[in-house]
């Protein structure tokens, strides 16, 4: 099909989202001619109620003309001035795609790079150009395979497939708003419903009745009906849009393997999830891991932390490069699956350029510590911002664990503050084991059915997980109120807790192995906390 | 007016009539209620009464937990180790000795009751401390218990928590094995033991191999080791049905006269016979097996803790090859108790034992009955 076709065709399947729009607010029309010509005052009344609140969504719609701005996100923007490496490198790729380089960059914190272009008048006109450039892609990608990225997303603009595509994406994004506001509209509806009925409820349990239970299905279905009709027709548009939407993927990258190299693509292409999976782990594990605490890393580390990451696990990341996410692309995804993209270039000849440019991406910043720092400005929130600084990730962790074992609440603890009726401590824990009766707090555990109905050793064996893990948690707890515990940070492992007196290191006769040992002495069917009682500190054994 | 009523009348006639009817039914049921319609049922009830004529009991009064009645020092024994004296326990395994096959089927019972509470047990380890008893019943016990942990139903419906424990507890049990094995080294319990372990953890054949050499050096002919390992090599566990037909055919074929094993084959027939008729258990290898196990049966010890469960089986295919009078000897013999194979699966395994029983009751009764 021809750009023009093309073009043609996506022009009329957005007229046909007006179309349908005309075509629904008519019939709403109609609604309120036919009651009130039919008389009945109250009733016209309502309905005309009910049609002007669904006719809104409709007409908003209809008049967002403008494709939203994308969120200008947050980032920090680099003039030529800034860092002219990269720059060059922009431009020499915009030329080599043929299409002209942006008007702007914008680093950002995310695993991503795209070319934006607000084009005016319905896309016949270019508009400015951005470039959105991640600065954790660049910490994990190589200059070739950064050259890669960039040319793909120049590539989109060979033979204008983004002006044309204007107009495909101006109706997709139309669609999914006007769909959104309706489901939106209904979920308010079912929120406040609900609350309605939670109220109601809590008033009939007042008075010594059984609550009602709490139903909503079936509120918003007006709204939901009219988002039906468009994601009808939503997904019409997307499947006759689609398969030009993937085309115009393979086609961009087979301008990134023309321009950067055909194995600096592939492995891009192979790359670029497994950076996505470990920004999102680091992100989950690493960078934010003060928050409890109200600690963020020192300064520059929240972002470049990552880098350290990659590097202390780079056999695991092997490992995920080389199996490709097999998962089938949902049918209304633009983009074909990766593997099917790899494939694809890896098929092509080989273009002897696998050894090119394989220096870090980030090299190519003017400052790259000093650009790390200025991004958590830029990208974190206020509040977090706000946060005292950590004087290195081994305190960060620290503190951390700290805050987290002085907050924690096993299900011994309320087991034990259940059986006895007072706050559960270490000590009091200890002195109800020495009395035998571990096992009847442990009928205050939260039990499955089967460990519920079961007796004896079986139900001392059910509850056994359970309590060795809530027990060892209390005696971390007890070590960490003195601060007599560390942990051993690690990019490549999990922390692992140091008990004080580590020192021999053997794994086997370490105050680590002694631990395990008083615990399962504890819980043993015959328990013994002298050992428990020895190992901790001075305090706890006098209370 | 009238003629509104005259039509109310006629119409009324029927209703009442049939109204009538229903009152009489009802009242003649309730002073003299017709017998059960069911000829199943009839012929059901008529054939425990014969069956009771017999001596044999019904389903109420069939023990459950065991395939033959225990020897009454036994008995004793287990009442005992309930009370939380464990001494009895202890002069009985040692008096049993190298009696390989009493001795692990008395280990297995008081494991069964160290797996419940095992407090006694304790006070017998803290008392005699490598007693190569106490460490046997330990190591059967925790496998015991794994098994209790994993319930009675398929993977499918056993929940994470019981796997976890099961997995857990094999593992533990490992080591306990071990260390019976090594303070009893002819003793095969503790290997017999592991047979379970390597049902629950899913050792590769290799291993069991190994295992399986462990105990035939020990007691070549032991019939619970052969039972359990024969679960081991079906189809539903670690083997398939080729397997476990091999490892039966061979082991009844080694096996001296007396020694049981010809059970072997009919279990592994059992287990993987899945034919709605009985067109499979009258093929010539079958009858040929019944035949072997009735010619065991009869040389064995009479006194031979496993011969009841040979009956049990013997009582079920005789009955299935129309031997009805055969079957009724062997019913006679084992009546009373009932969880052995083929009953022990079923839920009502009592119900299912006096069904079949009662049919073959019945079957002997009929030709003698009729007329010649």
């Amino acid at each position: 099909m021809g750009a023009t076709l093309r073009a043609l065709r996506a022009l009329v399947l957005l007229l046909g989202f007006y179309l349908l729009s005309l075509v629904l607010l008519a019939a709403l029309i109609g609604i309120d001619v036919l009651v009130a010509s039919w008389g009945h005052g109250p009733l016209t009344v309502k309905v005309g109620f009910v049609t002007v609140l669904l006719a809104i969504p409709v007409v908003r719609g209809m008049l967002m003309l403008r494709t939203p701005k994308g969120e200008d996100g947050h980032g920090i923007p680099v003039t030529e001035a800034d860092e002219p490496r990269l720059w060059a490198l922009v431009r020499e790729l915009a030329a080599a795609a043929g299409t002209r380089a942006p008007d702007r960059i914008l680093l950002t914190g995310e695993v991503n790079a795209a070319v934006s272009e607000n084009p005016r008048l319905l896309g016949l006109l270019p508009g400015p150009r951005r470039l959105y450039l991640g600065v954790p892609l660049l910490t994990g990608l190589t200059e070739a395979q950064l050259r890669s990225v960039l040319a793909h997303e120049f590539g989109h603009f060979t033979g204008g497939d983004t002006r044309l595509s204007a107009l495909v994406v101006r109706g997709r994004v139309q669609i999914g708003r006007v769909i959104g506001q309706f489901h939106e509209k209904a979920d308010d509806k079912v929120a406040a419903d609900r609350a309605r009925q939670e109220r109601a409820s809590a008033k009939r349990i007042a008075k010594g009745k059984k609550g009602k239970r709490i139903d909503t299905t079936g509120v918003g279905a007006t709204y939901r009906t009219m988002a039906k009709i468009y994601t009808a027709y939503g997904k019409l548009y997307l499947r006759a849009s689609l398969s030009t939407a993937r085309g115009q993927e393979f086609a961009a990258d087979l301008t990134a393997a023309r321009i950067a190299g055909r194995d600096a693509t592939a492995s891009a292409l192979r790359e670029i999830p497994v950076l996505s999976a470990s920004h999102d782990f680091y992100l989950e594990s690493y960078a934010t891991l003060g928050l409890q605490a109200r600690l963020l890393p020192p300064r520059g580390e929240f972002f470049g932390g990552f880098g350290r990451l990659l590097t202390a696990r780079e056999l695991e990341l092997a490992g995920l490069r080389s199996e490709l996410p097999e998962e089938p692309a949902g049918p209304y995804d633009s983009h074909p699956p990766i593997a099917e993209r790899v494939r694809r270039i890896e098929a092509l000849p080989a273009d002897g350029r696998a050894d090119e440019a394989k220096g870090a991406a980030l090299a190519l910043l003017t400052d790259p510590a000093g650009t790390l720092a200025a991004l958590e400005d830029a990208v974190l929130t206020d509040e977090l911002l706000r946060y005292p600084r950590a004087a290195g990730w081994e305190a960060l962790l620290d503190a951390s664990m700290a805050t987290g074992l002085s907050a924690a609440q096993t299900p011994l603890h309320r087991a034990l503050a259940q059986y006895t009726g007072q706050p559960a401590t270490l000590s009091a824990l200890l002195d109800v084991i020495d009395d035998g009766r571990l096992w009847r707090v442990a009928e205050q555990l939260p039990l499955s059915e089967v460990a519920a109905a079961s007796k004896g050793r079986a139900f001392r064996e059910f509850v056994r997980p359970v309590l060795r893990r809530s027990l060892r948690t209390m005696v971390l707890a007890e070590f960490s109120s003195r601060s007599l515990l560390h942990w051993e940070f690690s990019w490549s492992r999990p922390a692992t807790v140091r008990l004080p007196g580590w020192g021999s290191r053997t794994e086997d006769d370490g105050p680590e192995a002694a631990l395990d040992a008083a615990v399962e002495a504890a819980l043993a069917d015959h328990p013994d906390t002298a050992q428990l009682r020895a190992l901790l500190p001075p305090a706890t054994q006098n209370a | 007016m009238t003629v509104l009523f005259w039509i109310l009348g006629i119409l009324a006639v029927p209703t009442l009539i049939f109204v009538l009817w229903l009152a009489w039914v009802f009242l003649k049921e309730l002073f003299h209620p017709s017998p059960d319609d069911d000829a199943e049922a009839t012929e059901a009830a008529q054939a425990a009464q014969a069956a009771e004529k017999l001596g044999l009991l019904p389903a109420e009064r069939q023990n459950t937990d065991f395939a033959a009645p225990l020897p009454a020092e036994w008995t004793a024994v287990l009442t005992a180790v309930r009370g939380g004296d464990w001494r009895p326990a202890a002069d009985l395994l040692a008096a049993i000795g190298r009696d390989w096959e009493r001795r692990s089927a008395l280990a297995y019972l008081l494991a069964d009751r160290a797996a419940e509470e095992d407090a006694w047990l304790l006070a017998w380890e803290a008392e005699r401390r490598d007693d190569p008893d106490a460490a046997v019943v330990r190591a059967r016990s925790t496998v015991i218990l794994a098994w209790k942990l994993r319930g009675a139903k398929t993977a499918q419906y056993t929940t994470r928590e019981q796997a976890e424990g099961f997995h857990r507890t094999l593992v533990s049990a490992r080591e306990e094995i071990t260390r019976a094995a090594a303070l009893n080294r002819d003793d095969p319990t503790p290997y017999i033991a592991e047979i379970w372990v390597a049902l629950g953890l899913g050792y590769p054949n290799a291993e069991m191999d190994k295992l399986w050499a462990e105990i035939s050096s020990r007691a070549p002919h032991h019939y619970e080791a052969h039972f359990s390992a024969l679960q081991y090599w079906c189809a539903k566990w670690r083997g398939s049905k080729r397997l476990a037909f091999e490892f039966a055919e061979r082991a009844a074929a080694d096996a001296p006269l007396g020694s049981l094993l010809t059970a072997l084959p009919l279990i592994a027939h059992f287990e993987h016979d899945d034919s709605e008729d009985t067109t499979a258990d009258n093929t010539p290898e079958m009858l040929a097996r019944v035949e072997a196990a009735l010619q065991d049966a009869a040389a064995a010890d009479p006194a031979h803790p496993r011969l009841p469960e040979l009956r049990h089986l013997l009582a079920f295919y005789l009955h299935l090859q129309d031997r009805n009078e055969a079957a009724l000897e062997q019913f006679k013999l084992v009546d009373g108790h009932v969880n052995a194979l083929p009953w022990r699966y079923r839920g009502d395994m009592a119900g299912h034992y006096c069904r079949v029983r009662n049919t073959v009751v019945q079957a002997v009764r009929e030709p003698a009955a009729a007329p010649a």
